[in-house]
């Protein structure tokens, strides 16, 4: 393919240049790339084993004498501890073995009703792994008789499990306990079982990341199975959460802004106004707004009025203060300007001030908006428990992390799409800033690049080599 | 001293414009200032820009005032405008004294000013609107934007327009008022040489065809010259009258004689009355040689 003088030329362009702009389609690239990026470390670290990786899943658990903790196939342990473990088994196993070697069908040993009980337990170790190889149902978790079965094929090598594979040391191990136990019965008889103890399996388990940090696709699959939950009793569904909670913040937010920005637009205008308002305001935005939730509880009473006053009183006084700021930000020479045209002090205030901030007001309450969704989280614990936050709560206290997970990207998904649309409404509202008829918002673009992008790389492929630079000459060479 | 400009030809005036001066004389006073002073408290003590203002413009008159930087040109603007208060004397117009700003006198300042969010038309129409004239204002709206010759551009916002254009829409907004003066603070100050030059033929044609006198700041010699009947040459510190000059070049003014005698005198003139000293000053200061020997350029 010939060279292309305008693509050679931007990828010569460098990409570390001082204030200097990206061209459109670096920046796109960059933007989506900063969605990608924590996707595939986040990625990376979940399904690449030699990756962080600190604990140990087990597929294989075991009881050890003397230890209190029992795990169960599904819990994670360190993976400093593992090995211990194993080996713990593996000592315990030991003075079994001559035991079971000599075993002695008819004998009855004097503890056996014990050992039997402990011997079943031994049987269903293997439970997990015959689960996962779907050679049992869920049902048949404890049905003895078919474990027992799968024992001896196993033993015999007529089942190899897959998923995951046994040691050699386990194999071995189901080999000498199947050799006791065929000898007392081949099928199951709760009465006819080895009365002298089993060895037990050796703890296997795959590398595995803390419960906190579950893979994609498992909160994925948490996420479609929470979010399409339908509501029961006590239970609302999700998106009946997701309601109530944007009920709450639009509600608290609202109601701030429709108290806040007329005293904020008369403390930017007016000093008078200012020197009473903000001194006091200043000082009680320090004041943590969750310090008064009991307070609003004892005051509103129970439900949603505390939680929507929680978030009221979380944004008032920052609302107040930005937003006479944002007034006393408007250039003077304009209200001068009225003046001279013979604007009355009603006039520039209705005429001037208000218009003028109208824009900068806006982006400042796109920018509280966002404040009141962090109250949010406190006034969903105020009073009774409610919303997304209960949610996360309980959800956390169970350690059923890939089910928070979802929640707290949705939260963060609804903040910001709001801000991208009210960003892109701007535009709409505000014809009159340099920003409305100047660039688009670049994530638009750099949604609104991909599609093209992909027709672009994929019509170059199309093309012949020859044609398509044929095609190229043919427009560059037009007199 | 330079040979080729006698210093005091400025006060030569052909007959035309004697006359021109004495029928100006003649006409009613729109503004009088008199003895106007001006303190501004600073931490560091009281400052002040004005010191026994006096002077007078008549009706039609084209006045500018020219004076070195922060000599108070812009204090003087702000009080005719009502935006600031006087400390001392007063300020009349049509013998009446003024207090506040008003409508009567309309201003153009240097900073764009201009409602970022009405376009041009409703920028224009702002002052009717504020006397409580509603759509009745638009058909005359429209002639002042013909006037300024941006009719093209009536629906347009502010920041459509470059810098020219957007003190053109300026001027008709205030002129909307039907002002009695126009006070404007160093309008095309923040313009490029060109669009200036354009700006000031453009100012001259409007003065000239409508009922308006206009009081015109600048620290430019050439626009002070070119524009004016009668120029107010301001002493620094504190600002002061130095000397009324009226301006012996013929009207109608145009580009041409920025080099005739009189134009040149009177530039002359002014200079030697901002910078008494300037070309001494130079000669004073000890510049170290840095050029070889025999390199000379003078
Ligand atoms: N609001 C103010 N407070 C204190 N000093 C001021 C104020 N406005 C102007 N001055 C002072 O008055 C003098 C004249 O200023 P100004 O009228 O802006 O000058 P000019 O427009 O001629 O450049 C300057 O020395 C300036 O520092
Ligand atoms: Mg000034």
């Amino acid at each position: 393919m010939k060279t292309d003088p305008i693509r050679e030329k931007r990828l010569r362009e460098p990409w570390f240049a001082a204030r200097r702009e990206l061209s459109p389609r670096r920046a796109s690239f960059l933007t989506i790339f900063s969605f990608a990026l924590p996707l595939l470390i986040w990625s990376a670290v979940s399904y690449l084993p030699f990756l962080w990786h600190p604990d140990v899943e087990l597929q294989i658990s075991a009881d050890r004498e003397n230890v209190t903790t029992v795990y169960v196939a599904g819990d994670r342990v360190s993976r400093e501890f593992f090995p211990e473990f194993q080996e713990a088994v593996r000592q315990q196993n030991k003075p079994l073995e001559a035991g079971l070697a000599s075993l002695d069908p008819a004998a009855e040993a004097t503890n056996g009703a014990a050992v039997r009980r402990a011997n079943k337990k031994t049987l269903r170790q293997l439970v997990p792994i015959l689960a996962a190889n779907q050679w049992i149902t869920e049902e048949q978790a404890k049905d003895d008789a078919a474990i027992y079965t799968s024992w001896g094929e196993i033993a015999a090598g007529k089942k190899v499990p897959t998923r995951p594979q046994l040691s050699e040391e386990n194999l071995a191990i189901i080999a000498k306990n199947w050799a006791a136990m065929s000898k007392v019965s081949p099928t199951y008889d709760s009465d006819r079982f080895v009365s002298v103890p089993l060895l037990g399996l050796v703890p296997q388990g795959r590398p595995a990341n803390p419960d906190y940090l579950p893979a994609p696709h498992e909160v994925v699959v948490s996420g479609i199975k929470e979010f399409t939950a339908p509501p029961e009793a006590e239970r609302p569904s999700m998106w009946q959460r997701v309601g109530h909670s944007i009920r709450i913040v639009f509600g608290g937010f609202l109601l701030a802004t429709l108290v806040g920005v007329p005293i904020g637009v008369l403390c930017g205008t007016y000093p008078v106004f200012s020197k009473v308002v903000e001194p006091f305001t200043d000082f009680f935005r320090y004041l943590p707004a969750p310090t008064f939730s009991t307070l609003l509880v004892a005051i509103f009473l129970a439900n949603d009025a505390p939680k929507v006053a929680l978030v009221f009183v979380g944004t008032i006084f920052q609302l107040v203060l930005v937003v006479a700021n944002t007034t006393r930000r408007l250039d003077l020479p304009l209200l001068e300007a009225a003046q001279t045209l013979g604007a009355n002090q009603a006039q520039l205030l209705t005429r001037v001030v208000i218009p003028g901030i109208l824009p900068n007001l806006y982006d400042d309450l796109r920018i509280l908006l966002g404040w009141a969704w962090t109250w949010l989280v406190i006034a969903e614990l105020v009073g009774v428990k409610s919303g997304l936050t209960e949610f996360i709560e309980t959800q956390g206290r169970w350690r059923n992390f890939d089910s928070v997970y979802p929640v707290i990207i949705l939260i963060g998904l609804i903040g910001f799409f709001t801000d991208q649309i009210l960003s892109a409404l701007s535009r709409i509202f505000f014809p009159w800033t340099s920003e409305a008829s100047g660039k688009a918002n670049p994530l638009a673009k750099a949604i609104l690049f991909l599609p093209r992008w992909f027709q672009k790389s994929a019509s170059v492929h199309d093309l012949p080599a020859d044609a398509s630079g044929q095609a190229r000459e043919s427009l560059t060479n037009r007199p | 001293m330079n040979a080729l400009v006698d210093p005091l030809s400025y006060r030569e005036q052909s007959p035309d414009v004697r006359a021109r001066f004495q029928a100006l004389k003649e006409r009613p006073v729109v503004l009088s200032v008199e003895n106007l002073y001006k303190t501004f408290p600073t931490p560091g003590g009281p400052v002040t820009a004005l010191k026994d203002l006096s002077f007078q413009v008549f009706r039609r008159e084209f006045m500018c005032v020219i004076g070195p930087s922060g000599c108070g040109k812009s204090t003087l603007i702000r009080i005719l405008a009502g935006l600031e208060d006087a400390s001392d004397g007063q300020v009349l117009l049509d013998g009446k004294p003024v207090s506040g700003p008003g409508p009567d006198r309309g201003m153009v300042f240097q900073s764009y000013t201009l409602f970022p969010w009405l376009t041009v038309k409703q920028n224009v129409m702002f002052g009717p609107r504020m006397a409580g004239q509603g759509a009745a204002a638009e058909p005359e709206a429209r002639q002042w934007i013909d006037l300024v010759g941006l009719s093209r551009f009536e629906n347009s916002y502010p920041h459509q327009l470059s810098g020219g254009m957007k003190q053109r829409v300026a001027i008709a907004r205030a002129l909307a008022n039907r002002p009695r003066i126009l006070l404007m603070d160093e309008p095309f100050g923040a313009l490029d040489a060109q669009t200036r030059s354009q700006m000031q033929s453009y100012l001259l044609q409007i003065w000239k065809n409508l009922d308006i006198t206009i009081l015109f700041i600048t620290h430019d010699l050439d626009e002070a010259a070119f524009l004016a009947d009668r120029i107010l040459v301001l002493k620094a510190n504190p600002g002061e009258v130095n000397e009324i000059i009226e301006v012996p070049v013929p009207r109608p003014r145009t580009p041409a004689q920025f080099v005739s005698p009189e134009f040149i005198a009177t530039k002359y003139r002014i200079d030697h009355l901002i910078h008494p000293e300037a070309a001494h000053e130079m000669d004073s200061i000890p510049f170290p040689r840095m050029t070889v020997a025999g390199d000379d350029v003078e």
